[in-house]
């Protein structure tokens, strides 16, 4: 299985992510992550879904499918050699900030708040891997909670 | 002005001169006011599925005619917005453009669970090509010229447009404005590209000129295009057989030298070996669905494939193609045509081939035909449309319903008139033909329109007969009844080891149900009164029902059994195969 990104343009309707997500069901793929945020164009909303799939033409198939859509303006797939793919996560976690100390420099992270002692609040972004990486050294077992926004990507 | 005004100046201002519908307490306010004006035909149906069906006759039969007129139809909210779904969802399958109306509960109580409310929008979705909910009265007037517009180009399909009544009774603004003239979507996801480009019509052509094997392939878009002339002349001027799918049927005439007849699942022998044979596929206007091309892995493997699709989505979906060319089928046969590069030639061993292929099945069907009886000594389906064929010489139209008599009726109608073939393909819906029938005969009141059923899809809108008997419609309606579910007994036959499940059928007096509508019935059994009852329903003024007595033992040849390739054709019923061997044996 291969790691999709599709990167999507379309008008800010009602019903538009309803569609997308028709669509993404109905092609029998679970999506890996969904993201959506306003586009420099106002009434443009800029959309990124990650799904996995090995087929090349399926993806094409999902791809001139979605840009069937009236709303769609354009939608095309972005891979990983040329594109930036990030991630933000926010983590509450047990652990000492002596403990912390290790991560500073190889990771991209940021102490929002100290709940008490031992508890934090951080923030962390980067690419998929890294944040997967980050919370495995980190130690499962010291995590609390954990809220991930999804990918964002960007072509280079 | 309120909503409701505007909603039906909309439609006048779109050429509507028909709504089909059923009332109800969402829709009332429309209603109420298309009764003060005298602008629309209304027909009420029995059944809002009834509504969508002649909706899509009207689309369908109107589309090749000087004044096309796009179906509408129009229900309540809830249970009579749900029965329209059916209907909606075949004009998706098939590619139809209509437009369905539907009221919704008041935008105040929208989301409660309210009387009657269902979620129109939600449920439509993905089997719309659009769906819109104007939420004021401002909105509706665009929202009417905008469904129009997307239901009409590109590739054709449905569009609903559910108003909540409170929008309906709402007033306009005093500064509100709207000039028809000048208006224009604002649609900027929104693409087609009728045009073809230069690079792929060359390289189509060069694959063409050096081509061995070709075949052209006719598909809907080639009707919805209104391109069948053109086609034939393509196919006449390079010399190059011609193949039909279900939906591109009537395109040009049946009988043309050049006809292969239909292709796939109850496709000819002819059509479905040179297929198989092919070493270049051009396609107009079609989507290589499942009942065309059987298993993809083994379908005409020797063959490019040129593809002209209006639905970019549609290339390259089920099958590879050599050369795409994303446009308007009209368009690019108009360009091909001028192209003097593009060459006759001969293909004299290919024709032999072909020669060939048309003799396998031709003396069987023949005799059949001839013979007219099957077991018991009842009617064959065959026969009876072969004599409806040679009665009309092919020039009426033909609105069939799903099953056995439906391919039977796709086969031995010699299609002489363009676009007089009127079907449910790609969703297959049985019931269908009453109602669609209706719309066709109400777009083309000049021509005769038979509406040809099963005793099973009959049962399935029978009610508008209803329809029929208030609105004084002048249809031929045939019941081919064989006591049975055939097309799904012939499987079981084939498939099941002929247990019969679920497909034997009982049905009420046809002559009774037709007299209590006041409808004519005469009920045929012998072969020698075949002929005289389809002439009394031609020189009959008005709707009659003749019911046929038919041998549920008839099968339709050939058959690619579904998900196979198209070297496991059936050509011969299992029976006669049966004694055949036992024959050997002996
Ligand atoms: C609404 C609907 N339900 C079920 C089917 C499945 N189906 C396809 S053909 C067929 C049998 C049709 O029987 P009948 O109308 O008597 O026509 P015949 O095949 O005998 O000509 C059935 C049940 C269908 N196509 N549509």
């Amino acid at each position: 299985m291969r790691k999709r990104a599709i990167l999507a343009f379309m008008l800010d309707r009602p019903g538009v992510l309803n569609k997308v997500s028709l669509l993404i069901r109905k092609k029998m793929y679970n999506v890996d992550t969904l993201t959506v945020c306003r586009s420099r164009i106002p009434g443009v909303s800029r959309m990124t879904i990650t799904l996995e799939e090995k087929d090349e033409a399926k993806v094409t198939q999902v791809i001139k499918q979605l840009e069937k859509f009236t709303e769609v303006i354009s939608a095309k797939e972005l891979d990983t050699d040329h594109s930036y793919w990030r991630e933000v996560a926010i983590v509450k976690l047990e652990v000492d900030v002596a403990h912390l100390d290790a991560f500073h420099g190889r990771y991209n992270f940021e102490i929002l708040e100290q709940k008490s002692e031992d508890i934090h609040l951080l923030q962390v972004s980067g690419s998929t891997r890294n944040i997967d990486a980050f919370l495995d050294e980190l130690g499962q077992e010291h995590i609390i909670e954990i809220a991930r926004t999804g990918v964002t990507a960007m072509e280079k | 002005m309120t909503g409701k005004q505007l909603l039906l100046k909309a439609l006048k201002d779109r050429g509507v001169r028909h709504i089909f519908g059923y009332t109800g307490g969402a829709i009332m306010p429309i209603f109420d006011e298309m009764e003060k004006l005298d602008i629309f035909k209304f027909v009420m149906s029995r059944h809002e599925q009834g509504a969508a069906f002649m909706a899509q006759g009207m689309s369908r039969a109107s589309l090749s005619t000087d004044a096309p007129q796009i179906g509408v139809c129009m229900s309540t909210s809830g249970p009579g917005a749900m029965n329209l779904v059916t209907g909606v969802a075949d004009a998706h399958m098939d590619s139809v453009p209509m437009m369905a109306i539907t009221g919704q509960v008041a935008t105040g109580v929208i989301a409660t669970d309210a009387f009657q409310e269902s979620d129109v929008v939600g449920v439509m979705m993905p089997i719309s090509k659009q769906t819109y909910m104007p939420l004021s009265a401002e909105e509706i007037e665009k929202t009417i010229h905008e469904g129009f517009y997307v239901a009409t180009t590109g590739r054709g399909g449905p569009i609903l447009v559910d108003i909540p009544k409170d929008v309906q009774n709402q007033q306009v603004g005093e500064d509100y404005q709207f000039d028809v003239k000048t208006y224009r979507p604002q649609l900027p996801g929104y693409f087609y590209t009728p045009t073809p480009e230069r690079e792929p019509i060359q390289r189509a052509i060069e694959l063409i000129n050096k081509s061995e094997r070709p075949v052209i392939f006719c598909g809907h878009g080639v009707i919805n295009s209104n391109a069948g002339e053109l086609l034939q002349e393509l196919a006449e001027k390079v010399n190059i057989p011609v193949a039909f799918t279900l939906h591109g049927l009537s395109a040009m005439p049946a009988d043309h030298p050049l006809s292969l007849g239909m292709m796939g699942m109850h496709g000819t022998v002819e059509a479905n070996r040179v297929i198989m044979e092919a070493d270049l596929l051009i396609s107009f206007g079609m989507r290589f669905d499942d009942r065309v091309t059987g298993k993809l892995s083994e379908y005409a493997q020797n063959a490019d494939v040129i593809h002209v699709e209006i639905d970019p989505s549609e290339i390259d979906k089920n099958v590879k193609t050599s050369v795409a060319i994303n446009a308007d089928v009209y368009r690019t046969l108009h360009v091909l045509l001028g192209d003097p590069m593009l060459t006759y030639q001969p293909r004299r061993r290919w024709w032999d081939k072909i020669a060939v292929f048309r003799k396998v099945m031709a003396d069987d069907l023949e005799m059949e035909i001839e013979k007219g009886l099957g077991d018991d000594n009842k009617l064959l389906m065959k026969s009876i449309i072969h004599q409806l064929s040679k009665l009309t010489e092919g020039r009426d139209l033909i609105v069939p319903d799903v099953g056995q008599h439906q391919m039977m009726a796709a086969r031995f109608y010699n299609y002489q008139t363009k676009n007089s073939w009127f079907a449910s393909g790609g969703a297959g819906t049985m019931g269908c033909s009453l109602p669609m029938a209706i719309g066709v005969k109400l777009a083309r009141p000049e021509e005769r329109v038979w509406s040809i059923s099963g005793d099973g899809g009959f049962q399935m809108n029978a009610q508008e007969l209803g329809t029929i008997m208030e609105q004084k419609i002048d249809l031929k309606i045939i019941i081919l009844n064989n006591g049975h579910l055939g097309m799904v007994r012939q499987w079981q036959t084939f498939f099941f080891d002929g247990r019969y499940a679920g497909t034997p059928m009982q049905s009420p007096d046809f002559g009774l149900l037709a007299k209590a509508y006041g409808i004519p019935h005469r009920r045929v059994e012998k072969l020698q009164d075949v002929a005289p009852a389809l002439q009394e329903a031609i020189d009959h003024c008005g709707a009659i029902v003749l019911e046929f007595i038919c041998d549920p033992s008839e099968v339709i040849l050939p058959m690619v059994p579904s998900g196979g390739g198209f070297d496991t054709m059936i050509i011969k019923h299992p029976r006669t195969e049966a004694a055949k061997n036992e024959g050997e044996a002996a």
